[in-house]
């Protein structure tokens, strides 16, 4: 198996890299050089990743431009061969990428449309959870409700966003000419969510967003009411909790409360 | 089910990860086949997204046929395995491709998947007769063909399931179905896909050339 180890090595870092060594291992023909016949795959190997990029990132591209989009596809093929069997995944970490990396970092807006593309797809991929329904709370007793806890939708996304990118994302959808991206006066929170075969997605005011992050990360309904109280004052906390949580069950954003025994 | 994952060929161990969720999909769908490529896809944990072609050597085949061995101990079930495309012969090839695709169907004891247009574009390529590739492979191990369309650069062909079926690929499927009998037949397109009547034409066209064959064989 040594011989074939070696060769698959040779082999994978020629399409990484090209080079003379895997050249000598294959035969050229009359038609087609050694050279040639494995530019095929080196070529093919570019141009695949590239697709994918474009497949998860279309608004990416539009916001960057053809050749910018390509430009920038490549070096995140060029810094990042796949892990992934499955081709899904390849474009996970483009946003972090281009929040790195120069000259891109120098337009963070790139980046966050990489986000938010990115988990865009991440929702609508995610499994066909139930949800909650408003009835269904209705049933709950009233003394048990400080120790609930909700089970977000599995499609359910967070983020923060210092560019309105999904006002961009929005205008290309509806296929209207769309305004260059803003930054707003502080990082807005972003919820998105699949309902069906539809995304959802919405800005937050601060606390909804301080709230919904507390909801992901198991707090219970009066942990939820306590953190709140640093916004909303502590006599209609519980009100305001309710009402935030009646619009996520409304929304679909709930999969299930958990009762306490 | 049909996959491209599999790396049936790859000197990385088996991913046993991508193995459990095959057999819980087979297992809730139940699919007449599972079928993969004859090929390497990445080493060291990489992953090229290609269907990477190996050398016919013993070597490759003792590989291959050990691994074909465990995955369908694991499936519990015969895989086929398809013939990919290729664009390099290796200089350290012993075999023919197809003596290598027979002697691991025969010494694996798994079942065959042919890729009709794959020859078409190997034999292109590598300038070998494709009618000779069809005279080594197993009839009792060919459970069904592939067609496609491909792009000529040239000086060689790529595999690109983009194009409509070209005449001598119809030609050497006439000649596999003359040689395999009845197989189940499946035609890939993957891109620059045609209005739906036209790939139903390419369908009735597959149908047309099967059905005098495989009446003549039947009254046979």
């Amino acid at each position: 198996m040594k011989g074939l180890l070696n060769l698959q090595k040779e082999f994978q870092n020629y399409v990484f890299k090209r080079g003379e060594r895997m050249e000598r291992e294959v035969v050229g023909t009359r038609r087609a050089s050694a050279r040639t016949r494995l530019g095929i795959y080196s070529s093919a190997y570019r141009l695949r990743l590239l697709e994918a990029l474009d497949t998860d990132y279309p608004t990416l591209r539009a916001l960057a431009g053809d050749d910018e989009f390509e430009k920038l596809g490549y070096g995140y093929i060029e810094s990042h061969p796949s892990p992934y069997y499955n081709m899904r995944w390849y474009g996970g970490e483009l946003a972090e990428f281009l929040k790195i990396t120069p000259p891109y970092n120098k337009h963070p807006v790139l980046s966050e449309m990489a986000a938010f593309e990115w988990i865009m797809a991440l929702a609508f991929d995610a499994p066909n959870d139930p949800v909650v329904t408003v009835e269904d709370m209705s049933k709950i007793p009233a003394d048990v409700w400080p120790a609930l806890v909700f089970t977000p939708h599995a499609s359910l996304q967070r983020l923060n966003l210092e560019w309105n990118v999904p006002v961009f994302w929005k205008a290309l959808d509806k296929k209207e000419q769309p305004e260059p991206p803003l930054k707003n006066e502080f990082p807005v929170g972003w919820v998105l969510w699949r309902r069906e075969l539809n995304i959802y997605f919405r800005s937050m005011s601060v606390e909804e967003a301080w709230a919904i992050d507390a909801m992901r990360s198991g707090n219970t309904f009066a942990e939820i009411c306590s953190g709140l109280c640093e916004w909303i004052d502590e006599l209609q906390v519980a009100q305001h909790a309710a009402g935030m949580l009646k619009s996520w069950i409304a929304e679909g954003i709930i999969k299930e409360v958990v009762v306490p025994r | 089910m049909h996959g491209v994952s599999l790396s049936i060929g790859g000197t990385d161990a088996l991913n046993r990860d991508y193995l459990k969720q095959l057999k819980a999909l087979a297992d809730k769908i139940e699919p007449k086949w599972i079928s993969d490529h004859l090929c390497w896809t990445g080493v060291g944990g990489l992953n090229l997204h290609d269907l990477m072609p190996l050398p016919y050597t013993e070597e490759a085949v003792k590989h291959v046929v050990s691994r074909v061995k465990q995955v369908q101990d694991f499936l519990g079930r015969k895989i086929l395995l398809e013939n990919v495309s290729s664009y390099v012969t290796y200089k350290q090839s012993q075999l023919t491709e197809w003596e290598f695709l027979a002697h691991i169907a025969e010494q694996a004891d798994c079942l065959i998947l042919l890729d009709i247009n794959n020859i078409y574009v190997s034999s292109f390529n590598h300038g070998f007769e494709p009618q000779e590739y069809l005279n080594g492979i197993p009839i009792e191990r060919v459970q069904q063909f592939h067609l496609a369309g491909h792009q000529n650069c040239g000086n060689y062909i790529v595999d690109t399931h983009d194009h409509p079926i070209i005449d001598p690929v119809w030609a050497l499927y006439e000649k596999a179905l003359k040689r395999f009998g009845s197989v189940s037949t499946l035609i890939e397109r993957d891109d620059n896909i045609p209005p739906l009547k036209e790939l139903l034409a390419e369908l009735d066209h597959a149908r047309t050339i099967a059905e005098p064959i495989l009446a003549k064989a039947k009254a046979a």
